[in-house]
């Protein structure tokens, strides 16, 4: 049924967004990478894919201009998108940017809050975060008429209100702001794709749902993960977990409640994915404490991150499998920052010279 | 006389010469003491130059693999955090103590690491995601910090003991080459003045010696009479002045001196008076 | 030659250095700033914008003003554009380290320190 309407408002940006996700590039692509012995030659290797973006370069960039430099990439082509969509898919694209605001306007409130310039802070903000009404926020000068504009001038209000006063914004930690803001914007995404009359029962609010739940879940574990060791209580850290997702309610409690890394491996293993991905971690690591990390040199062995990772890509390329769906906007973007995420890290594996553990990136092509 | 060449000021007597003999002892004495500490301290010295040369290559690896496990966390954080790091450093985990080294009595401060209990900046950074590439990175940083303590307490030393070596090495100079040699001068030079002086006091003594032989005996008795009460009254003088402004010793200690020596001639050579005429 | 007081106060690292230097060695946990009043910082981030007389101020006053330093970290490809400035401070306290940054590998020849080394050796 969906079928039948989908071409006519979005036949349009599903075929762009088809069509860059095959300029992606692929297990050769990045193998060719690997071999390169200068930015240079990585440059060279990136030419097809980048060309345009690259050429202002000058040589042997720094790894972060190149990192900048293919983000912008994504960015025009974001914006390209979106301004050819229309409707409920132009919606879509808003919540997707959501996200980036929230960076954005923790970012802005850690600049307030130490009274900061923040007209400098717009150059660090994410560009897909970006709202119109952005450079408003920078006129703020205290923390109160900050959070005034926030809800005049943003489209997360909703996440703030109810949740955060003024003086939360003073008196708790950046991280707590910004992850309660991420958990209420994971459930209004959630929320959106599962009741808007366009979306609700099509692959859209399919695929929707499982990322989405996959993100959810994520966070609850790494923030459960994290937490250990630091003065956020349990109750606190129960707030910030979503209220959906594949472990939710009862992994989510028992993660509430977890002490250590076994009572995280405890919560988790009613999801034979999570299980697996603790087990394969649990013997890298060893158990207690975070002890989910590969160690300083560890170059075999994946952490808990890299796998979640992995399992991001996955779905974002199962993703595309289906038709006449929104998320494939979605994943396309995830799949373009996991790129240019492997691709800054190979060149700054080849800038320090740590080609042994060069093979970190996670491919899915 | 050796008065062209360089030599202190001093008068050519017997008290001087003791003093300057002395002296020269004690130059000699302090040139091998210095020298041997010069030598254990540039020992030292080329030890450490050794060892930071190591170090600063090191350093360099080092760093690169914290840069890397930096890289890891913009990775999984997937943005800059920088920013945030900058805003969020409160007060520092990381400090240092100094503690001094004894090497050839002097003393070189080493720095210590330590890390304060309790004040973690950024417990929460990464709270979503990536906060356990935070916490590698931060142990991988510290580590290279350790290392680069490490390095700047051997920098430290060697600049300090460059310069004392600088300081030593030029004392050292400083007494071979100008105080020694000086020194030698002036024995040589009072020896000279005072081998002057008693062949000019022989020579008048001789001459003092034929005298009696053409002159009456009384007569010559109330000349040395005279002549001793005339010392004594010098001598007298003299010692009060001694007395009375003893700061300017090698003047003052000089001149009763000869006084003492004029008058003790002249009575010791009348005893002795024909045992020279027998030897002349 | 300097004295117990001089130095036995310094238990801070400064570092001049860009971001990633900088954001590497606060997490190690070097970063402090001062009570409120002033609210002096013992780092200072370079990028492209910072002109010189800014990082020659920084280097000024972690090395003469402030008497709790007693390392100063600085990048090298930084040191260089003050080179005059840290090849004629000499004092044994605050310590200067010329350390690489991510983007510019250490060339050892520019050290100052190393090159007195070099020079010392006669090579």
């Amino acid at each position: 049924m969906e079928g039948l309407l989908f071409n006519v408002n979005n036949g349009y940006i599903e075929g762009i967004v088809r069509g860059y996700r095959n300029g992606l590039l692929t297990g050769a692509n990045y193998t060719n990478m690997t071999q390169c012995e200068t930015i240079d030659d990585l440059k060279l290797q990136l030419g097809p894919a980048y060309g345009d973006f690259l050429a202002s370069l000058p040589p042997n960039p720094s790894t972060s201009t190149l990192a900048a430099k293919t983000t912008d990439k994504l960015v025009a082509e974001f914006r390209y998108v979106r301004a050819n969509a229309v409707g409920s898919l132009a919606k879509f694209m808003d919540y997707l940017t959501y996200g980036y605001m929230i960076d954005n306007v923790a970012l802005l409130i850690t600049g307030t809050l130490h009274e900061r310039d923040t007209r400098e802070l717009l150059d660090r903000c994410h560009p897909l975060g970006w709202f119109e009404t952005m450079p408003v926020l920078c006129v703020a000068t205290n923390i109160e008429e900050l959070y005034n504009s926030v809800l005049i001038e943003t489209p997360l209000a909703p996440y703030f209100k109810g949740s955060l006063s003024h003086q939360d914004l003073d008196e708790l930690n950046i991280e707590i702001v910004r992850n309660t803001l991420y958990k209420n914007y994971l459930e209004d995404f959630y929320q959106f794709v599962n009741s808007h009359p366009d979306m609700a029962g099509t692959p859209t609010a399919e695929v929707m749902s499982e990322i989405l739940e996959f993100e959810a879940d994520r966070r609850a574990i790494n923030i459960t993960l994290n937490s250990f060791g630091t003065e956020l209580s349990k109750a606190d850290r129960k707030k910030l977990y979503p209220n959906f997702g594949l472990l939710y309610p009862e992994g989510t409690l028992m993660l509430s409640r977890a002490d250590d890394f076994e009572g995280v491996r405890l919560a988790v293993e009613g999801v034979g994915d999570y299980k697996s991905f603790f087990e394969a971690a649990g013997l890298g690591g060893g158990v207690g404490g975070p002890g989910n990390m590969a160690g300083g040199s560890g170059s075999d062995g994946k952490t808990l991150e890299d796998m979640f990772y992995q399992k991001e890509m996955e779905i974002s390329k199962g993703a595309f499998t289906r038709q006449f769906t929104f998320a494939i906007v979605y994943a396309w973007v995830k799949l373009r920052e996991q790129e240019i995420r492997n691709i800054t890290w190979i060149a700054e594996c080849i800038a320090q010279n740590q080609k042994e553990r060069i093979g970190n990136y996670i491919s899915v092509f | 006389m050796s008065g062209a060449a360089d030599r202190e000021a001093v008068f050519p007597t017997r008290q001087s010469l003791g003093l300057m003999k002395a002296k020269l002892k004690g130059a000699e004495t302090g040139h091998s003491l210095l020298k041997r500490k010069s030598e254990a301290l540039t020992k030292r010295f080329r030890e450490i130059t050794r060892r930071i040369d190591e170090a600063k290559r090191k350093m360099g690896r080092v760093m690169q693999i914290a840069s890397l496990s930096l890289a890891e966390v913009t990775y999984a954080v997937g943005g800059n955090i920088g920013f945030q790091i900058q805003e969020s450093a409160r007060s520092a985990r990381f400090r240092l103590r100094t503690k001094q080294e004894n090497v050839s009595g002097v003393l070189l401060p080493a720095f210590e690491s330590y890390l304060t209990e309790g004040n973690n900046d950024f417990a929460m950074t990464g709270l979503g995601k990536g906060g356990q590439q935070v916490q590698r990175c931060r142990e991988t940083y510290a580590r290279a910090v350790e290392a680069l303590v490490e390095l700047a307490s051997l920098q430290t030393a060697f600049v300090i003991l460059d310069e004392v070596i600088k300081v030593v090495n030029r004392r050292v100079n400083a007494i071979e080459h100008v105080i020694i040699p000086r020194t030698e001068n002036t024995i040589k030079y009072i020896n000279s003045e005072l081998d002057e002086l008693d062949r000019e006091e022989f020579y008048r003594l001789k001459k003092v010696s034929v005298y009696p032989w053409k002159l009456r005996h009384a007569a010559h008795t109330a000349q040395v009479a005279n002549k001793k009460q005339r010392d004594n009254a010098a001598m007298d003088a003299e010692m009060k002045a001694k007395r009375e402004a003893k700061a300017a010793l090698e003047l003052e200690n000089g001149a009763p001196e000869e006084v003492a020596d004029a008058t003790a001639g002249p009575t010791d050579l009348l005893a002795a008076e024909e045992d020279e005429d027998v030897i002349f | 030659m300097t004295s117990q007081a001089d130095y036995k106060d310094r238990q801070f690292l400064a570092v001049i250095g860009d971001e990633d230097s900088v954001t590497g060695l606060l997490l190690a946990g070097i970063g402090h700033v001062t009570a409120p009043p002033d609210s002096q910082k013992n780092f200072l981030v370079v990028d492209g914008k910072t002109d010189t007389a800014t990082i020659e101020e920084a280097f000024e006053r972690f090395t003469t003003e402030r008497k709790d330093i007693g390392i100063v970290l600085i990048n090298q490809h930084i040191a260089d554009r003050i080179r005059h400035r840290v090849d004629t401070y000499t004092a044994a306290f605050p310590a200067v380290l010329e350390i690489p940054s991510k983007d510019h590998p250490y060339d050892p020849e520019k050290d100052s320190v190393l090159r007195r080394v070099r020079r010392l050796f006669g090579e």
